[in-house]
């Protein structure tokens, strides 16, 4: 077996994806650290854990690749690997349950704290 | 059939299944309800110990789940494992039974603690789902299913941590720590996929017999072991860890730092089985020495100047988890040298690792004994505690045992493998000793300040009515208590069986491959 | 032996240690046993002496924070916990910060 990354190093076409992932994990860390709002911060957080799945997704990748179901994968025989999808199920999963638990920390700490600023919200320190 | 054959899947199945009956058991009534949450969480500690006992001589219990048979790890022909598969050897039951312990000790201390509050369903689900976590992280043999636990873990401890909703301070401590942690998770998991993606394996051992040396790999191990390094609370990574310890409910805290642990587990278990052949050039054991003797130095010189009691701790916590790094990290270097592991790598590991049960211990009941002072006085600030040990006799008692024992007074537990850790330290470079003693002196001088200014002193007049915190709440401490003193007493026995076996199972990796490969 | 530990460099047996606070002790009681037997119960000898001060009602009011203790320690490292509290600034996006640079910088140590 041999892994997609090898497979398609000679185009860059095949490569362009990965190029993709990484502007997305460095735009989400951008956001993360320099956005003051905290909503801005939790898209931040949204980006970063969907560039995480498309580069799972990516990895199970197989040039003209059919569907992972044997009666389902069309006219080609080569079918997309099943395990990096089942993985990113899992993790898209985890991603809405930390989005939404983050998202209702948001609005109960606006409540208290009557602002969205995170540089105001530093009662802990020191 | 044995049931001792299914203990790996019963230790996730019986709190998670806890995790699902909690809303219909917290509707039958208040007594139903703790005995459930007990009874439980006994079950877990019971199965806990019985793996320990069952890895005693060195075995690697294998479960594959949702296979035609439990054992079988290669169906079909298969040349790698392709389910997920526990695999627990004497190292991981080493935490199982530290988890267990403190998961039982909260739960018996939440029952009064938390008795005044409302949403119990809620507590008690998300208590099981983080126990579920713990115990799995330590349990499991697949990296990616590791990944899953720890977030199982970290979400249940965020609900957790901001469990008192009304109380500003602990939203902003679970946010802070949820931002981080869910930037570490996502590095977790790219590095997870990256090791994917080119070994077409997830299996822990499998994994480990094909591993080369390359970029991707160096890459990857870089990203498993900052995102672990930052779970377990090394320096410059460690600032929400005493927030979250701080603003959590006592008998949470108590298993947050044991879900600490388990992530100390990954990260030692990483190094150690799985990136042998990377992380036995030295740099990454300097690199834990160094990440451990900056947590223990900068951690207790933060401690030293708090007057919060459970914040104070937090930061004791950092300083702790330094230990452990900085005996890791020797162990490290000794890795694949014969002569140098024998010299000093073993004691170092078995210090390291005697370090890890003492602090789950003697940690989880400081913690449970701060929480007893708040619920006595109402307060967390040391400034305004004072005279209590006239109040409460038992607390303060316990507590100068855990104070005892953390700032590494001989005859106590503490001591035994903080001098494992100087001695074995010693032979790589003298000032990795004096780093650590340092640490203990002040460790020694915070909790002398923290035991004067809760317990002794004239009697403050608002605290005349203060009396001994309810029966539950000292069964809880003198859980943790008991298991101090007989760590005190026996550390011949416990060394001799359980960390000497896991500093071996950590040597021996080729039993953690064959385990699951068999005979290949 | 379940208390004998042998690490290689040294031995340890903590009912030694046992012993030798029971010896100590001893040793203690026997000392104390030789002071004054004149003390009274229930007189003034009872009270306390607060430099020669009427002792308050309020043991709050004599009492010394825990704030105040290692006051010349903490003045001592002055430079060192102004660094500390700067780096504890409590906001989120530096801690978060912190975190990134760590990884990188333990990411370019392992890669070279």
């Amino acid at each position: 077996m041999t892994d997609s990354i090898a497979k398609n190093a000679s185009d860059f076409a095949g490569n362009a994806a990965y190029v993709v992932v990484a502007l997305l994990v460095i735009m989400a860390l951008y956001s993360i650290l320099t956005q003051k709002n905290l909503i801005k911060i939790c898209i931040g957080i949204a980006v970063l854990g969907s560039s995480v799945n498309f580069f799972l997704v990516l990895l199970g990748y197989r040039q003209r690749g059919g569907i992972p179901v044997y009666y389902l994968r069309g006219a080609g025989d080569a079918m997309v690997l099943p395990t990096p999808q089942c993985l990113t199920l899992t993790a898209i999963v985890i991603a809405l349950a930390t989005t939404a638990l983050m998202l209702s920390l948001v609005i109960l700490i606006n409540k208290h704290y009557g602002t969205m600023n995170i540089d105001e919200i530093r009662r802990l320190r020191g | 059939m044995n049931w001792r054959d299914h203990l790996p899947a019963l230790l996730v199945m019986i709190p998670l299944l806890g995790a699902f009956l909690t809303p219909f058991v917290a509707s039958c009534g208040k007594t139903v309800r703790n005995v459930f949450f007990v009874f439980s969480m006994a079950l877990v500690l019971f199965v806990g110990a019985s793996l320990c006992a069952a890895t005693f001589d060195g075995r690697v219990l294998v479960y594959v789940m949702g296979g035609e048979s439990f054992s079988l790890t290669l169906p079909s022909g298969m040349s790698y494992p392709v389910r997920i598969l526990f695999e627990i050897d004497a190292f991981g039951s080493l935490l199982i039974l530290c988890v267990s312990v403190a998961a039982f000790a909260g739960a018996v201390f939440s029952i009064h603690y938390m008795d005044r509050f409302s949403g119990w369903k809620r507590f008690m689900a998300l208590y099981f789902l983080m126990t579920a976590g713990a115990l799995g992280m330590s349990a499991t043999g697949d990296l990616f299913n590791f990944f899953v636990f720890v977030e199982i873990s970290s979400i249940a401890s965020f609900g957790l941590i901001a469990f008192w909703r009304d109380k500003p301070e602990s939203l902003e401590a679970s946010f802070k720590y949820m931002l981080i942690s869910q930037i570490a998770a996502m590095l977790l998991l790219i590095a997870i996929g990256s090791l994917y993606g080119k070994y077409n394996a997830l299996n822990m051992g499998a994994l480990s017999s094909m591993m080369r040396s390359g970029t991707l790999e160096r890459v990857s191990l870089a990203l498993i072991v900052s995102v672990l390094a930052f779970k377990c609370g090394a320096f410059p990574m460690h600032a929400w860890m005493p927030d979250a310890y701080a603003e959590a409910p006592s008998g949470v805290t108590c298993l947050l730092v044991t879900v600490s642990q388990a992530s100390f587990y990954g990260l030692i278990r990483v190094c150690y089985s799985i990136f042998p052949g990377l992380t036995q050039g030295g740099t990454v054991g300097w690199l834990l020495i160094v990440l451990g003797c900056m947590s223990m130095f900068f951690g207790v010189m933060m401690a030293v100047v708090q007057h919060e009691i459970k914040r104070l701790m937090g930061y004791h916590s950092i300083s702790q988890v330094g230990y452990m790094l900085l005996a890791m990290g020797v162990g490290l270097l000794a890795l694949g040298d014969g002569n140098r592991v024998a010299a000093y790598g073993l004691t170092a590991m078995k210090g390291g690792l005697f370090h890890v049960m003492n602090y789950s211990f003697y940690k989880g009941l400081l913690f449970l004994c701060a929480g007893s002072l708040y619920y006595a006085t109402g307060t967390r600030d040391l400034d305004k505690m004072g005279g209590l040990a006239r109040n409460m006799p038992w607390t303060a008692g316990m507590f100068v045992i855990g104070a005892a024992a953390i700032s590494g007074l001989p005859p106590f537990n503490g001591f035994v493998s903080k001098w494992m850790i100087y001695e074995s330290s010693f032979a790589v470079h003298p000032v990795l000793p004096a780093v650590a003693m340092i640490t203990s002196v002040l460790t020694l001088a915070s909790f002398a300040k923290v035991f004067q200014a809760a317990f002794l002193g004239p009697a403050k007049a608002k605290f005349v009515a203060v009396r001994e915190v309810p029966y539950g709440m000292l069964a809880g401490m003198a859980i943790l208590t008991v298991a101090t003193l007989l760590l005190t007493l026996f550390p011949g026995w416990f060394t001799g069986n359980l960390f000497e076996n896991a500093a071996q199972a950590l040597l021996n990796r080729q039993g953690y491959i064959h385990a699951v490969l068999g005979g290949m | 032996m379940w208390s004998q530990l042998d690490t290689g460099f040294g031995h340890w047996n903590v009912f030694v240690w046992i012993f030798f606070f029971v010896v100590i002790s001893g040793f203690v009681l026997w000392a104390r046993s030789l002071g004054r037997m004149d003390y009274k119960r229930n007189t003034d000898q009872d009270e306390i002496y607060w430099s020669g001060n009427q002792v308050p009602d309020d043991g709050a009011k004599i009492s010394v924070p825990a704030s105040s203790s290692y006051w010349g320690f903490r003045v001592a490292m002055e430079p060192l916990y102004t660094l500390l509290y700067r780096f504890h600034s409590g906001n989120a996006s530096d801690y978060a910060g912190y975190f990134v640079v760590t990884v990188a910088l333990i990411g370019l140590l392992v890669l070279f």
